[in-house]
């Protein structure tokens, strides 16, 4: 494949890996002051990949789940792009206990079915923001965001995004397994972003190293 | 004096960084190891002043590690180095035996003071 | 206490100008600015209120949600949102138009942001308000449109096949006991053929409003195909079902359409089916009531004839 965008090196990758465990470390502390629960996010496994081999990615990676929730938020800063936290379905059933253990909001909001929606993307704007805040934070960029999106339970291949199959865009996925008290949940998060985004990480890798030569 | 000082973390990178974070003015002995079952060898084998230990790795993870090498010399200094500061990881490496919690990335401001503090600790233990 | 942008000459004018709310908090969550918006639609003076506590006037909000997203925001720097779909709004305000929507409240979609002193360290946060009633209402009504029947406003096919499949999930797992009538008009295509299409609509139309008259709040009327209709009546027991069905039928029968300066009555059959245990899908209900109502028509129309055993109610 001709390469005329930017490419992570071996080495690039090994920072923007330790960067990832720095980050998800925070993530996870951070999230576990919000929803007051323990919480472990497993080192994630990072891959750097062109977007139009994402959606074979994705969809080997999601093949034991039947239906799978999507969680997308748009971030913009030097480093921007759009975030995507991948849940199989039934997630947002299994963590609505965990924002409100209680039961105290109950019902009220209406169906099972908006109360999951709501929890999904609370959740996954608190994973979202806590991971790309922290990365970026470590490579000295601030960002804002979009509200998060819920799309849920529905089959892999139906709702993959189409910026997805843009050739001008990376991806960078990180998969990894948010653990919630004693709850698995298996998740991913990927980031898509630029080629302008890609050039802006390379620098700010680089010097991320540079305070430590 | 020089120290014996043990890095063990799977990342390179992150090896790397705490290594030049160590104050310029003292001299050391460095060891590293990239998995806890190697650092745990390293440990057994070379007897380290101070033990850099960070907690997410394969083979062996770091609270694991942590346990053997505390087996081993209950008295050991390591200092665990890691990302997630939840006050509960904090409180189970603590009980475990860790000596201080140092949080990533590391600074050249907190790994002089973990050392300072390290070094008090082993001058009071072992009139070293 | 006052305002404390009073200072900045056009950035004041613009936030006091915009259609947006904008709420600053401390980190003790004291208002700390309300921009003109915000006292407008609140009726509180930006000195009433700055200075204190925002749930000192408004302790609805005092909730789980809003002070864990404040927790966030002020000590990690995120977002925070708050969408009218899944909170409808934040401040109880009245909509600006008194013709709108039919909505109590003002709709909001609400979000929430960090404030960084020179140090980046975070001094606040800031709340956005936007007004999203008509957008609200407009997609109200979409839905709404999607669930009726254009011509004469009851329910349509796909909403009534929902709404079945829900009391039947209800019935399996409560037992609750329900029941449906299917009936058509009699002799349809005659009168389309005789006074045309219009006034075939304005005989539905009329028909579709009596039969709408005769039920209660919890019971659906859908219209199912060109002149049949459907009737899913909750909690109903099949003498019931059969009692409601012939006062359907005789109110159809007495009534006497007036189109065009030509007098025309039309008659219904009806079928009505009760839901029984064992039965595979909801659709077989139907199946059943179309049964029943297909025996009406053969054994002479203008009545109503309940599944399984026939049991015809003459006409008079």
């Amino acid at each position: 494949m001709e390469s005329d965008y930017p490419l992570i090196s071996e080495e690039e990758k090994d920072i923007l890996q330790e960067i990832m465990n720095i980050a998800f470390g925070k993530a996870a502390a951070e999230l576990a002051e919000v929803i007051n629960i323990f919480v472990v996010l497993n080192v994630p496994y990072v891959k750097v990949l062109q977007a139009e081999e994402l959606p074979e990615y994705l969809l080997y990676e999601v093949r034991d789940f039947s239906n799978i929730s999507i969680v997308e938020q748009n971030f913009w800063g030097k480093f921007k792009g759009s975030a995507f936290l991948v849940f199989p379905a039934g997630a947002g059933k299994g963590l609505i206990t965990m924002l409100d253990p209680d039961h105290e909001t109950s019902f009220e909001s209406g169906s099972i079915e908006v109360l999951e929606k709501e929890t999904l993307m609370e959740i996954g704007n608190i994973l979202i923001g806590a991971c790309v805040g922290k990365i970026t934070e470590l490579l000295g960029d601030v960002v804002t965001y979009s509200p998060p999106k819920v799309v849920v339970e529905n089959k892999p291949h139906d709702i993959l995004p189409n910026k997805l199959f843009d050739p001008e865009y990376t991806a960078i996925v990180m998969k990894t397994l948010f653990r919630f008290d004693e709850r698995n949940v298996n998740g991913f998060l990927f980031l898509v972003t630029t080629h302008e985004s890609v050039a802006w990480i390379k620098q700010a890798l680089a010097e991320f190293l540079e305070r430590y030569e | 004096m020089t120290r014996k000082i043990l890095i063990v973390d799977d990342s390179p990178i992150s090896r790397k960084m705490l290594k030049s974070c160590l104050p310029k003015d003292e001299e050391y002995e460095l060891h590293d190891a990239g998995d806890g079952l190697a650092g745990l060898e390293k440990f057994r084998e070379v007897s380290p002043d101070v033990t850099f230990l960070d907690l997410t790795m394969p083979v062996m993870d770091g609270v694991e590690a942590l346990e053997e090498m505390k087996k081993h010399d209950s008295q050991a200094v390591i200092i665990v180095s890691t990302a997630d500061i939840q006050v509960k990881s904090i409180e189970k490496v603590t009980a475990l035996g860790a000596f201080l919690v140092l949080k990533k990335p590391p600074t050249k401001e907190n790994v002089k003071d973990a050392l300072l503090k390290a070094y008090e600790f082993l001058k009071e233990s072992h009139g070293i | 206490m006052r305002n404390s942008l009073n200072g900045m000459n056009e950035l004041s004018q613009i936030l006091d100008s915009i259609n947006l709310g904008l709420v600053i908090l401390d980190g003790e969550l004291r208002v700390t600015y309300w921009n003109r918006w915000m006292e407008s639609h609140s009726g509180i003076p930006a000195e009433k209120i700055t200075g204190l506590p925002l749930f000192d006037f408004f302790p609805d909000l005092n909730t789980p949600k809003f002070q864990r997203s404040c927790k966030y925001v002020l000590t990690f720097g995120n977002f925070a949102f708050f969408s009218q779909k899944l909170h409808r709004f934040l401040f109880p305000f009245r909509p600006d138009s008194s013709f709108e929507s039919g909505m109590e409240y003002m709709q909001q979609s609400c979000a929430m942001g960090p404030l960084r002193n020179e140090d980046n360290s975070i001094t606040g946060l800031y709340l956005t308000v936007q007004d999203v009633t008509e957008l609200a209402a407009y997609e109200h009504r979409l839905l709404e449109m999607n669930m009726r029947d254009g011509l004469t406003g009851v329910y349509n096919r796909r909403f009534l096949e929902k709404r079945l499949e829900e009391e039947y999930e209800r019935h399996t797992r409560y037992s609750r006991v329900f029941s449906v009538i299917m009936f058509d008009i009699d002799y349809f295509k005659k009168v389309n053929d005789n006074h045309g299409h219009l006034c075939g609509d304005f005989i539905l139309k009329s028909i579709s409003g009596k039969v709408l008259s005769l039920i209660r709040k919890t019971d659906f009327l859908a219209r199912y195909g060109g002149e049949e209709f459907c009737c899913l009546l909750p909690e109903t027991d099949l003498a019931s079902a059969m009692g409601l069905a012939e006062r359907f039928r005789a109110a159809v029968s007495d009534m006497k359409h007036l189109y065009q300066e030509t007098e025309i009555t039309v008659t219904i059959s009806l079928g009505v089916a009760q839901m029984v245990p064992g039965l595979t899908s909801s659709t077989t209900l139907l199946k059943m009531a179309d049964e029943a109502l297909y025996e009406a028509k053969r054994t002479g129309r203008n009545r109503a004839v309940s599944y399984p055993r026939p049991n015809p109610i003459p006409a008079e």
